[in-house]
């Protein structure tokens, strides 16, 4: 016989390379930003609201690594501690609109007659208006600041998790296996709840993942477009906004790192929630 | 002119895992059938796919596989390709996953005749046109302008055996095409794929997991097991006086009618209510376009207490529609279901309802992949039943549900087990075990040994059998397997298109069925070559 037999080193390739390497970097990139973001006030070199007119626009140098901005404030420390404001808002949005998405979706897939027809029908009409739109509105009617454009852009994802665990309800209350729960005369709220939620669990958490990187950008977004975060405090979209007259007199820095930062963390986060969904059998498109 | 089919001590696996192909030898001479037979994972599907040189990525392999002289395990893509196009030909298990589904059947069929062959495009649908007919399909210029959807799988895989023929093969792989179908319509290609392997002397090598099946069809047989050859030998002498161990099992746990055997009818106690009563039950299902479909049709019947009643029927039969309505996973739409001292409402079930029915009657499913939460432990997907009906506390829950697995065959060290780390025929037990929990006094098997390989089949009827006779239960068991039923009911229903054609006793109806359809799917059933002139159509 001349079949080689045991390798192990080919064994063990096969488990580590279990998270490709860009997953890896992306996995890696997140964590960095986060913990930075996380102790940002004891890590950050300067106040990052402490003007020093003496030094506006300076560029990289040892003083101030990433350099400053017009009002000379240093670029590096409003990174980080723009990154909590930046970071909070997508994260609150994601929590609400994967929990109520999640809660919707379970209650349309479940119900056989109207209201889950109207459910669908609903998030249908949702999907129509696009997030940025809903929380322009939400800022019109609420006045400017983080609170009013969390909301929205809630509620503006929530179809997005909703359709997905009505999709994944129906065909999964079709399985045999809720059939014989069914048939054991185990209740309802019981079945959904306790058994039928855990196992849509990754995918819904795949498409949230995905949704964390649209709503960073859409933030920033709206930051940028003045109806975020106000000033002085340091946001990323806020940063590339108040960098505009800057960036008209030729100083690219103060808008290119605040966008560098989020183009980054929007591709690792999406990355990863790519991974989730491969991993899972590619449920998402 | 060389052998047809050679392989020699043929190897195949993957670097640092045991080998799924151990030195494997066979040779399938011109004009002769030969049967690959074995349970899933013994190696025939992988041995008969590097027959035409497809292999799986990365693997390693030793020894030779040869077709005409042609080793396929070292042969150029060229090569392989004159092979595929002009040697050998192979059909599939599932007709539709082999073809277009939106191209017609003309397009299939005459795609290689204009391409290779280079044939005109009006040549090559009159050849095709006259195969079609060849393998028995009628109207066959009207079904090349159709569409795989509109012909039915036993039609589909006429339709694959004649584009296998078409390239007019010396030899025809056959992987399990019949596994699919129904029984009648197994039987028609059947003896199709023989008629046509004896009139062109092709060599055919057929695998199948069915020994009935291999006997009906090939002379010779190689025994697989765990990329082993078993044994071999021709069909009469491995079936009739089988050598090894192994084929010994697969032998005696081939289900085949025993008419002797069949369980007698219980006698009837007097006065006693039958457990489960059917009248004129109809289910009718509103299609779009505002038509009806009629999945059950006036059905009337009695089980009594202790009984075993098989339902027997093809698909489409109506009969997983009866056990849906049985255990109230469906509403009836008209006549009575009685269970028991219950009439069924014609509305679905309340939760209280469904709790009381469940201590009635419970189901074991067909997939033992699909009827199991794929997350929960099966310990204690089974002490969550005993939580729910027999109120009993988490310790004593998991008491009770150990001691119920270990009965079914599934020992203290499973408890903890997700149901994916099981085989097939152990989730089958625990599928089992999860509906006894409630302890139901009607239990209905839906096709629940149908999926399972029949060593392990053979297992799990003989404790559903135990299990009968020791809890005292009474079985609805729905089938399309006759031997099934004659081994385990004592009585019988047959039905067809939704309608009962015919029931009573099992030994009656095998021994004497008054009813053509009964007669056909009796017919129908694989019978050895060396059969063939002894016995006549009952």
């Amino acid at each position: 016989m001349t079949l080689s037999l045991s390798l192990p080193q080919q064994g063990l390739r096969r488990y580590t390379s279990a998270l490709s390497p860009l997953a890896w970097a992306a996995v890696l990139v997140v964590a960095v930003v986060v913990a930075v973001s996380v102790f940002a006030p004891a890590l950050a070199p300067y106040d990052p609201d402490y003007v020093d007119l003496n030094n506006v626009l300076a560029g990289p140098g040892a003083q101030h690594l990433l350099g400053t901005d017009a009002l000379g404030r240093d670029l590096l420390s409003r990174l980080m501690v723009g990154g909590r404001t930046s970071l909070l808002g997508p994260t609150l949005v994601v929590l609400g609109s994967t929990l109520l998405g999640l809660l919707l979706g379970l209650a349309a897939g479940w119900s056989d007659g109207w209201a889950g027809k109207v459910l669908g029908r609903a998030f249908d009409i949702l999907f129509a208006f696009p997030a940025l739109l809903v929380s322009m509105l939400a800022v019109a009617l609420f006045g400017k600041g983080l609170v009013a454009p969390i909301i929205a852009m809630t509620i503006a994802y929530v179809p997005y998790v909703a359709r997905l665990t009505q999709g994944l309800v129906v065909s999964e209350r079709a399985r045999p296996y809720v059939q014989a729960y069914r048939v054991l005369g185990f209740r309802t709220p019981w079945v959904v709840l306790g058994r039928v939620l855990p196992n849509l669990i990754p995918t819904v958490g795949a498409q949230s993942a995905l949704n964390f990187g649209y709503v960073l950008a859409d933030l920033a977004a709206l930051s940028f477009i003045g109806l975020g975060v106000q000033p002085p405090t340091s946001d990323w979209g806020a940063m590339i906004e108040e960098s505009r007259g800057a960036l008209l007199g030729g100083y690219v820095l103060p808008a290119f790192w605040p966008a560098l930062v989020v183009v980054v963390v929007v591709v690792a986060v999406n990355v990863i929630g790519e991974e989730i969904s491969d991993r899972i059998g590619g449920k998402l498109s | 002119m060389s052998q047809l089919l050679n392989v020699q001590d043929f190897t195949l696996g993957f670097a640092g895992r045991d080998p799924l192909l151990n030195g494997i030898s066979l040779h399938v001479d011109d004009g002769e059938a030969v049967a690959l037979v074995g349970e899933s994972g013994s190696g025939k599907s992988l041995t008969t796919r590097a027959t035409l040189g497809l292999l799986p990525e990365r693997s390693q392999h030793s020894g030779t596989v040869a077709v005409r002289g042609l080793n396929t395990l070292t042969a150029r893509s060229a090569e392989l390709l004159g092979l595929r196009r002009n040697k050998a030909s192979m059909i599939f298990q599932d007709p539709r996953a082999g073809i277009n589904p939106v191209r017609t059947v003309g397009d299939f069929l005459t795609e290689t005749l204009v391409r290779w062959r280079g044939l005109s495009r009006a040549e090559a649908l009159e050849r095709a046109v006259e195969q079609l007919e060849q393998v028995g399909l009628r109207r066959a210029s009207e079904l090349v302008h159709q569409h795989p959807h509109q012909l039915s799988g036993g039609m589909l895989q006429r339709v694959m055996i004649a584009a296998a023929l078409l390239d007019s093969p010396e030899l025809l792989l056959c992987d399990e095409p019949t596994t699919a179908l129904d029984v009648t319509t197994q039987a028609g290609i059947v003896k199709l794929l023989r008629d046509e392997q004896q009139a062109r002397g092709m060599g055919m090598l057929f695998i199948t997991h069915d020994l009935n099946l291999a006997s009906s069809l090939c002379e010779r047989v190689y025994v697989l097991r765990n990329g082993r050859v078993v044994e071999h030998g021709s069909a009469r002498e491995v079936f009739l006086a089988p050598q090894e161990e192994y084929t010994r099992q697969l032998v005696g746990a081939t289900p085949s009618i025993e008419l002797d055997r069949v369980p007698a009818v219980p006698v009837a106690v007097e006065g006693e209510e039958p457990i489960l009563s059917v009248d004129s039950l109809s289910k009718h299902y509103e299609l779009p376009h505002g038509d009806t479909l009629t999945a059950l049709d006036q059905a009337t019947f009695t089980l009594p207490v202790g009984g075993s009643l098989g339902v027997v029927g093809e698909s489409g039969s109506g009969k997983s529609t009866l056990a849906r309505l049985v255990v109230g996973l469906e509403t009836p739409s008209e006549g009575t279901l009685r269970l028991g001292v219950v009439d069924r409402p014609d509305r679905p079930l309340k939760a209280r309802e469904r709790k009381l029915l469940a201590k009635d009657v419970q189901i074991v499913f067909q997939d033992p992949y699909l009827s199991l939460d794929p997350r929960i432990a099966v310990g204690h997907a089974v002490a969550d039943v005993f939580r729910l009906h027999q109120k009993q506390g988490r310790r004593q829950a998991q008491d009770s549900a150990r001691e119920l697995l270990g009965r079914v065959g599934i020992g203290p060290e499973r408890f903890d087990a997700k149901p994916r780390a099981l085989s097939g025929g152990q989730r089958q037990r625990v599928a089992l075990a999860k509906a006894l929990a409630a302890r139901p006094r009607l239990l209905v098997l839906d096709e629940a040994t149908s999926a399972l390989d029949v060593s392990v089949q053979a297992q799990v009827l003989e404790l559903v059998e135990e299990l009968r006779d020791q809890l005292g239960l009474t079985i609805l068991f729905v089938t399309h397997d006759l031997a099934v039923v004659s081994r385990l009911c004592s009585q019988v229903l047959v039905m067809h298109q939704g309608r009962i054609v015919e029931q009573g006793p099992t030994a009656r109806i095998l021994a004497d069925p008054g009813d053509d359809y009964t007669r056909n799917l009796i017919g129908s059933r694989p019978r050895p070559l060396w059969d063939r002139d002894v016995i006549t159509t009952p």
